[in-house]
């Protein structure tokens, strides 16, 4: 694996904490002396929390469908706008 | 054809969303509410099933009504009104980042998700979904497992800097 790659490995190890303590503890002394890491690291968790936010959207957006189809249903329908008559 | 997941979800609707409705009702709530907050229940439910955090013994849909109704004391707390919690909340924990806003400024978004459509699904799936990288070269078809570890590496790479250059572009503008 490229340099480049093998960094973007070790920045999500040390993002999703998969990295042992000592490893850890060198990492965040690196990134206090070399900032172009510190930009890698914060834009990386940026991408992951990205990834998280637009899956849970997906989701919401699946699930809106599902909730759509089943109101087509009449029993299923009255079960749920007759509690809030 | 419908999966497997598809039926849960169809039944936890059937059987459980009424329940959540009524409770939802109870405190002044309303149908849309009710809704909103039950898809949240059943997605914090599937993601802590994907990451095998689910306490052993307590069925779905008392799990699922337990999250909805932390969901509704903390939206009705930021309305003002407010509603006890009983007991088996405490077992029961919301994500920190779920109400979190995008991480990134909407042109951002925007941008990320039509440069790097498959590149995303390559991310969601490694990170959302938790998929091992064997399932992942199957899944996307790559010929090795190496392959589909270094394209994932890639993929993170190649977002990653999307974002970077967005943002300075934003900052700049």
């Amino acid at each position: 694996m490229r340099k480049q790659l093998a960094e973007a490995q070790e920045i999500e190890q040390y993002l999703l904490r998969e990295m042992p303590v000592s490893s850890r503890l060198v990492f965040q002394a690196r990134m206090l002396v070399a900032p172009a890491l510190r930009e890698k690291v914060k834009y990386q968790r940026k991408t992951m929390q990205l990834v998280r936010w637009l899956a849970r959207e997906e989701k919401r957006n699946e699930l809106d469908q599902l909730f759509l189809r089943l109101m087509q249903d009449t029993a299923f329908n009255n079960s749920i706008t007759s509690i809030f008559k | 054809m419908r999966t497997h997941e598809d039926q849960w979800l169809e039944e936890i609707y059937r059987n459980t969303l009424p329940r959540v409705a009524g409770m939802i009702y109870r405190v002044g709530g309303h149908l849309e509410m009710a809704k909103d907050i039950f898809q949240d229940a059943v997605i914090i439910y599937l993601e802590k099933q994907q990451q095998n955090k689910l306490p052993a013994g307590v069925p779905a849909e008392a799990y699922i009504t337990g999250i909805a109704r932390i969901l509704a004391v903390r939206k009705l707390k930021q309305s003002g009104q407010h509603i006890p919690l009983d007991g088996m909340e405490g077992d029961i924990g919301v994500p920190a980042d779920y109400y979190a806003p995008p991480p990134v400024a909407k042109p951002v978004l925007e941008y990320v998700k039509a440069a790097g459509k498959r590149c995303l699904q390559l991310l969601h799936a490694f990170y959302y979904d938790h998929l091992s990288i064997p399932e992942i070269a199957a899944g996307f078809n790559f010929k090795t497992e190496h392959s589909a570890s270094v394209q994932k590496y890639k993929c993170l790479e190649k977002v990653r800097e999307q974002i970077k250059q967005s943002d300075y572009a934003e900052t700049v503008s």
